[in-house]
């Protein structure tokens, strides 16, 4: 799985979605807008981008994919790669070029973000397909493994490979709890730690990484979805609109695609991350 | 407007639910949990990771791991926007919740 599709409101929301589903920042990202947004008289038409992690040419990894790369690529610490100026292409229908909120946080020179390109499908990029996603997932299992082994937690690492290439691990056993954590910040913790693990030894950039423990995002999701279309129900009977708490990306998605499906209804986000919300509108 | 707010949690531990005071069980040293998360995630990610030191220090009834690594790997371990350390930071404040203890983490400038 090398692009990953997604909607939004405007390009930036469609992005944010994006960009969380492929859990890396804005300026590790490639994209392209596929469909400008639009409003109407005849409704909205959402804004439709894809994404991918920009593939970096480095030096292959060391051989050993268990130990630690021993070379040093310059000794800033930051920036492994020469942030190759990205050439934001004017969008085509102008507008759209309201570039990001995000401020760069530290250190300066990141001001270029994803190299936009308006021309739908316009170029059919060479995947250069680095390392395959086999060992990406090897990887993955054995950096969590480790990890929760490191809690003294007996916890069991499955890993498998979903029908769009993304990696899933799962991690299963007694009193994982721990490993959950209040509104699953452990879990979304150990992910993110997985992702960065992946994507800076092996060259899994475009990789989709999700990680699980005792079900607890399957469940989730499955609730989050539930609740949501109880939420579109109430709307549709009260005529008025109503939100939801702030929550990532990912779950916002859920909620977006779940209302989606129903009539009467509509959903957008509102605010800036990390209080992002979803409201849900009549109509 | 107010926020709906679903309950997923239900069945899933706290993992706030701890002593305040930091308490040791048996000989075992306390945040030793924290700490071996800690030293796993730094040496993995690190290019040097026989450079990397965690040291255990207290403040204020809670401990704090203080990384030390090579210069070269600090912006690794803290990551893009912090996230590399935020993200230790959750964990090593679950582990140091599964001994009873505060537990947080900080790399050493």
């Amino acid at each position: 799985m090398e692009w990953v599709e997604t909607t939004g409101r405007t390009v930036e929301e469609a992005l944010d979605v994006a960009l969380d589903t492929l859990g890396v920042d804005e300026d590790e990202a490639d994209f392209e807008v596929l469909e400008e947004p639009r409003g109407g008289l005849w409704g909205r038409r959402e804004a439709r981008i894809r994404a991918r992690v920009r593939p970096i040419s480095r030096a292959k990894p060391g051989e050993g994919r268990a130990r630690p790369r021993r070379t040093r690529e310059g000794g800033s610490g930051r920036s492994r790669r020469p942030t190759s100026e990205a050439v934001p292409a004017a969008t085509g229908g102008g507008g759209t070029s309201d570039r990001r909120r995000r401020s760069g946080g530290r250190g300066g020179g990141r001001a270029a973000a994803g190299s936009v390109r308006s021309t739908p499908a316009a170029t059919k990029e060479t995947m250069v397909s680095e390392v395959p996603v086999e060992e990406q997932a090897r990887e993955a299992e054995t950096f969590t493994r480790g990890l929760i082994e490191a809690f003294g937690s007996p916890g069991t690492v499955a890993v498998e490979i979903d029908e769009d290439g993304g990696v899933l691990v799962d991690v299963t056993g007694p009193d994982l709890g721990l490993l959950v954590g209040q509104r699953g910040a452990t879990l979304q913790a150990i992910e993110e730690l997985v992702r960065t693990v992946v994507q800076r030894r092996t060259e899994g950039h475009g990789t989709r990484i999700n990680v699980d423990v005792a079900g607890y995002r399957a469940k989730r999701r499955e609730a989050l979805a539930g609740f949501a279309e109880e939420l579109a129900h109430t709307v549709q009977e009260t005529g008025q609109e109503r939100a939801l708490e702030p929550m990532p990306a990912s779950d916002r998605k859920v909620v977006h695609d779940t209302i989606a499906a129903m009539d009467g209804v509509s959903t957008i986000s509102e605010g800036e991350e990390p209080r992002r919300r979803v409201v849900v509108r009549p109509g | 407007m107010s926020d709906e707010a679903p309950d997923f949690d239900e069945g899933f531990e706290d993992d706030d639910d701890f002593e305040d005071e930091i308490a040791g069980e048996g000989n075992r040293i306390v945040g030793g949990t924290a700490r071996a998360v800690v030293e796993y995630v730094t040496r993995y990610l690190a290019e040097e990771p026989d450079a990397v030191d965690v040291e255990l220090t207290e403040r204020r009834g809670e401990i704090v791991l203080l990384v030390h690594a090579s210069p070269g790997d600090m912006g690794r371990l803290i990551g893009r926007r912090g996230r590399v350390v935020q993200a230790m930071r959750q964990l090593t404040r679950a582990a140091g919740a599964a001994e009873g203890v505060r537990a947080t983490v900080d790399v050493a400038e």
